[in-house]
């Protein structure tokens, strides 16, 4: 499926784009009803041209701007369109989750002020949310992306209210990424796929965060000046 | 190149730049016209290393290390304790069917993990590693030191290596500590770019250790009452004598003068984001003067 947010606010989208109740009903159904190989492409957007990411600060402030509008995006579909055998605690926590990432997502874009990048297409197309293990399995996947952006920008940001903000974000992902890793499969909320023998979580060359959020988005991204390890 | 331009920049940003080194003149003076052309960039590297990468700042990174190395030999000691008994984490005589251990194994490792690269990184910086009090470098094992630390704090929490439940809540308020005791670090440490990352990555790896011990305690056989998510609504501590592990935790204002409660949020009723995820989406700081009266009762 797709969603156009153009504001990192995906209610505003849904109203914006026509999402009347008969619509989120089929979502709903096709949710509750359609199984595996549920293909979503009713509301086909036209391709978006390039985005700028920016450099610097603000191309970091970007990357993560747009992985919190992806989390966004995706748990408000989670929510919408729960997964078969979803138990109530794990309701409250995706439509908690999908709060909480739409306060981050607004938070950085207030941050950003005039350098926020242009609103992106989401492309969620990848994960099948009447599916257990395929949403719980994508969820994960992109709050390690997360987990890996903030932790590596760290050390490549110059404001130290930047970085500040980052600190304070990042054990919230990790905590968020734990959760989803657990709910599939107990006991992995920090196995060898997310911390090395160190004890250190993932940091994500930034590069390498936007190749894998862009799997979930319709945008074509220049990232041409985003700061590298 | 004209260096003159660039102290001069320098001198614009941060007039106290001379305080750190020792003076216009003598930089200048070092810089003198002797100085190849070729060699500048790499002078003005160590002079800018000279001016900011040492004194005050390297001892406030070394300070800051210590404080988190205190916090993993404390939660490394709790779990090294509670692992080591043979029935307290489940599968267990109370919990037959349940399959913690594994996850408690990987918690005390990681911890471990910690104290021996926090151990590396302070050495390397040249500072003196913190221990705990009694330790012995010749002991078996001398990152346990079960003489330093008592975790019923003087019998108020007895139960906490007998009773799965309150082993879980001193689980969870450690964790959540240890986040608190890092995020306050956090600006002791923007001096140094590599030591700040990997900080970030000890704390996020915290951050999954918080949120598993909350999860079980969510989930039944334990269902505690107040019902915690992975991640901290507001400031519910898991009961009211440990509020104070938790003061801070409903903070809605953060960096850059936004309050997260006022965002838009079409999907909640008042239109912004909920006060439980607004809270929820941060990690506070505590400086590290609470941080220690927190852990003070189970010292010895």
């Amino acid at each position: 499926m797709k969603l156009l947010n153009t504001t990192g606010n995906v209610q505003e989208v849904e109203t914006e784009r026509g999402f009347d109740l008969s619509r989120r009903r089929f979502f709903q159904l096709a949710g509750g009803i359609t199984g595996a190989g549920l293909v979503l492409s009713a509301c086909r957007t036209t391709p978006p041209s390039t985005t700028y990411v920016g450099s610097g600060d603000a191309g970091l402030l970007n990357m993560m701007y747009i992985v919190e509008q992806v989390q966004a995006g995706f748990y408000t579909q989670a929510a919408i369109t729960p997964y078969y055998g979803i138990t109530t605690s794990e309701s409250s926590c995706f439509i908690d989750l999908r709060d909480q990432a739409i306060a981050h997502s607004e938070y950085l874009k207030a941050l950003l002020g005039t350098n926020a990048a242009k609103p992106i297409v989401l492309n969620l197309s990848l994960a099948i949310f009447a599916d257990r293990t395929s949403t719980l399995a994508n969820a994960y996947g992109i709050a390690d992306l997360a987990v890996g952006g903030y932790n590596g920008a760290a050390r490549l940001l110059s404001s130290t209210d930047f970085i500040h903000a980052f600190s304070k974000i990042v054990t919230v992902q990790a905590r968020r990424s734990a959760y989803m890793r657990d709910t599939l499969n107990y006991n992995s909320f920090a196995d060898a796929s997310a911390v090395d023998s160190n004890g250190l979580d993932l940091a994500t060359e930034p590069a390498s965060v936007m190749a894998g959020i862009e799997q979930y988005i319709q945008t074509k991204f220049d990232i041409s000046k985003l700061p590298s390890f | 190149m004209n260096f003159k331009n660039i102290l001069r920049e320098i001198e614009k940003s941060d007039p106290e730049v001379y305080e750190r080194l020792s003076g216009r003149r003598q930089v200048l003076k070092s810089f003198g016209s002797k100085v190849a052309v070729a060699a500048l960039p790499l002078a003005i590297g160590s002079l800018f290393k000279k001016a900011y990468g040492k004194t005050a700042d390297a001892n406030g990174v070394i300070n800051a290390l210590n404080l988190a190395l205190e916090m993993e030999y404390f939660e490394y000691n709790f779990y090294h304790t509670a692992n080591s008994l043979p029935d307290l984490i489940p599968p267990s005589s109370a919990y037959p069917s349940g399959n913690d251990k594994a996850g408690f194994i990987t918690i005390e490792a990681q911890e471990k993990a910690h104290i021996l690269l926090l151990n590396t990184v302070i050495t390397t910086l040249g500072g003196v590693p913190f221990t705990p009090k009694n330790y012995s470098a010749t002991a078996v094992n001398p990152l346990y030191v079960p003489s330093a630390y008592d975790f019923t704090a003087g019998g108020t929490y007895s139960a906490v290596f007998n009773d799965y439940p309150t082993f879980l809540i001193m689980a969870q308020v450690f964790e959540d500590t240890g986040i608190h005791a890092y995020q306050g670090q956090i600006p002791s440490l923007w001096s140094n770019a590599s030591v700040l990352g990997q900080a970030f990555q000890i704390q996020s790896t915290e951050g999954r250790h918080a949120a598993h011990v909350r999860l079980i305690r969510r989930q039944p056989p334990i269902s505690a009452p107040e019902n915690p998510a992975p991640w901290i609504n507001n400031n519910i501590p898991p009961t009211i004598a440990l509020q104070s592990y938790y003061l801070g935790e409903d903070n809605t204002q953060q960096i850059g003068g936004i309050d997260i409660s006022a965002l838009k949020d079409s999907y909640s009723s008042t239109g912004t984001v909920p006060l439980l995820s607004a809270t929820a989406a941060f990690d506070e700081g505590m400086d590290s003067a609470t941080i220690l009266s927190l852990i003070q009762p189970f010292l010895l």
